[in-house]
């Protein structure tokens, strides 16, 4: 079997590629701007959706990515590149919170609560203020963004170095990184997503957010590596063994998204401390009762049950389902979460939504797709490459 | 009560004159593999292989089907989730119908980390007990240690069996067959 592959995209495909991101990342923002114009409230209340699955994404790329470089791992190798990129679109989602920040007294009830007068708020005041807020948000994106570029810089060095030194390198970044993506992503999902219901607190939310995320990612990486074999691209450098293995974590991901939400839904259920149901019985209120109700099936059952067997982590056709499948409902999970806070009736669906997510992931998209034109598909540099073309699963 | 001598050796096998096998020896996996594939195509069916490290493709080469045992731990799996709600339920429902904390006598939400835990447990013992039933464990000792050069399978030889169960299977023909793909050294062993 022949290993040799193109790992430079050629130009013509990156131009297409680029043009057609460029395209629909132009036609959705006027979208979202003749929306925002139309009706600012709607535009920020879709916005949040749409910002927080794409922000998610890629916490769930640079962890995953520190923690290849931690573990040594040489199944993985192949598509680390594809991992890379989606990590990179993290930095600038500092630009795509630029809207959040404009949006805060429509997106956060906070802004506008008068919390002297309740005693639940008060000792919550000083945290959420809109300027700290502020600066969290830009401590947590400057920070992201350090490492981030750090560990690319040494991953992309070594494409052309070929050399240990920049294993070392990215691993000695990737240990304190581990700590800091949990531990920022979970204050983020505080603040930009939990913090929609200002009463409700709940510990486990960060990793509620992050898995969920996570298993984005992970199904992100798997469209793209199977777009990419469509069109004949690294063919023969991501096989059928790669493939198994992102099934493998897709499926760990489900399983453990699921452990996490469950666990966070039994202790407020077992508890039932009323500042804390609330945020349930608002979800079970009116037509989200249904998404609810419907949320084990389609974010444990069906695609658990479906990835069980061997046989289908190995189905192309099966992977690109789930995958896709995936991505929707983590989508369905994040409106599930923050939607009903402005729409206390049901799902009110608006073009709205459609166009603000098009947008955060067109212009995402363009960011990761960019790196491509630089930058070899496969880090061809690391000492592990070769190990990892071959590798099989036992 | 008197021992039998030979009722004990029937028992465990020991001093017939049975033939477990051919074994050959290979020097590199790739050797073992390309072998295997042959040995396969001459129309044996009953073949194994011992090495000291996994090797990709043999369980391919030699037709070796993948284990049951994932079905049988996904069934015993589920009967420990459904034990566990039906204990829950029965218990709490049914038997002795006790009102805690205000909250119903029987629901899924507080029976699910129950269920969670017997399903893993139920799991793990079918996974452990199905693997020693599936491969004849507990035993004294395996025939292919009366293999000459046994210890070598777990430094640095590969051993390719032909089991003597195989329909085809003929001691000297079968020895012969393994020298043409290439086996350094042949030997009949004695179960």
């Amino acid at each position: 079997m022949s290993h040799e592959d193109n790992y430079q995209m050629e130009p013509a495909r990156w131009s297409a590629g680029r043009n057609a991101l460029a395209f629909a990342a132009l036609v959705a923002v006027i979208a979202c701007v003749a929306g925002c114009l139309q009706d600012p409230a709607r535009f920020f209340h879709s916005y949040i959706v749409a910002f927080g699955f794409v922000a998610a994404t890629g916490l769930g790329a640079f962890f995953f990515v520190m923690v290849q470089f931690l573990s040594g791992s040489a199944a993985s190798v192949t598509v680390r590149r594809i991992m890379e990129n989606i990590m990179y679109t993290l930095p600038f989602g500092a630009l795509l919170f630029i809207p959040v920040a404009l949006g805060l007294k429509d997106i956060y009830s906070w802004t506008t609560y008068d919390a002297a007068h309740d005693a639940a708020m008060r000792w919550k005041a000083p945290y959420l203020s809109e300027k700290f807020f502020l600066i969290r948000a830009a401590a947590y994106f400057l920070v992201w963004s350090v490492w981030i570029f750090s560990i690319y810089r040494q991953s992309t060095k070594q494409d052309t170095e070929k050399s240990v030194r920049q294993m070392y390198a990215a691993s000695r970044w990737s240990a304190p990184g581990l700590f800091l993506v949990v531990v920022l992503g979970t204050l983020a999902s505080y603040d930009w997503f939990m913090s929609i219901e200002p009463k409700w607190y709940s510990t486990i939310f960060g990793l509620y957010i992050l898995s969920g995320g996570a298993l984005t990612f992970m199904s992100m990486v798997t469209l793209i590596a199977l777009g990419f074999r469509r069109a004949g691209v690294l063919r023969n450098s991501i096989t059928l063994e790669h493939y198994h293995d992102l099934g493998k974590w897709m499926f760990a991901l489900t399983a453990f998204y699921t452990y996490i939400a469950f666990a966070q839904y039994l202790l407020i259920w077992y508890a039932n401390i009323p500042e804390e149901t609330a945020w349930y019985r608002h979800r079970i209120a009116g037509g989200w009762f249904w998404i609810a109700i419907s949320m084990p099936f389609i974010r444990f059952i069906i695609p658990f049950f479906t990835l069980l067997c061997r046989p289908a982590k190995r189905n192309l056709g099966i992977l690109g389902f789930v995958a896709v499948w995936s991505v929707v409902v983590e989508y369905i999970d994040l409106y599930w979460v923050a939607m009903p806070a402005y729409y206390p009736a049901g799902p009110e669906l608006s073009w709205q939504d459609f166009a603000t997510l098009a947008a955060t992931v067109s212009l995402a998209g363009l960011v990761f797709w960019s790196r491509f034109k630089k930058h070899k598909m496969v880090p061809v540099g690391d000492l592990r490459f070769e190990q990892g073309l071959y590798f099989e699963n036992a | 009560m008197k021992l039998d001598p030979n009722a004990i050796r029937e028992k465990l096998g020991i001093g017939e004159d049975k033939v477990y096998g051919v074994i050959g020896e290979f020097d590199d996996p790739h050797e073992l593999v390309h072998a295997g594939r042959q040995i396969r195509q001459m129309g044996y069916t009953k073949l194994d292989a011992m090495t000291p490290f996994p090797v990709h493709g043999i369980e391919d080469a030699l037709g070796i089907r993948r284990s049951i045992l994932g079905w049988i731990v996904i069934c015993v799996g589920l009967c420990g989730t459904a034990t566990a709600f039906l204990l829950i339920w029965y218990c709490g429902a049914i038997n002795d119908k006790f009102v805690i904390g205000g909250k119903p006598l029987f629901d899924f939400t507080f029976s699910i980390p129950i269920a969670f835990e017997l399903t893993v447990l139920f799991s793990a013992f079918a996974s452990f007990l199905g693997m020693w039933a599936l491969n004849g464990l507990p035993r004294l000792y395996h025939p292919s240690m009366n293999y000459r050069d046994a210890h070598r399978a777990s430094d640095d030889k590969f051993l390719l069996v032909i089991e003597a169960d195989d329909p085809q299977f003929e001691a000297r023909r079968a020895a012969e067959h393994l020298r043409s793909v290439g086996a350094g050294a042949v030997e009949v062993v004695e179960g």
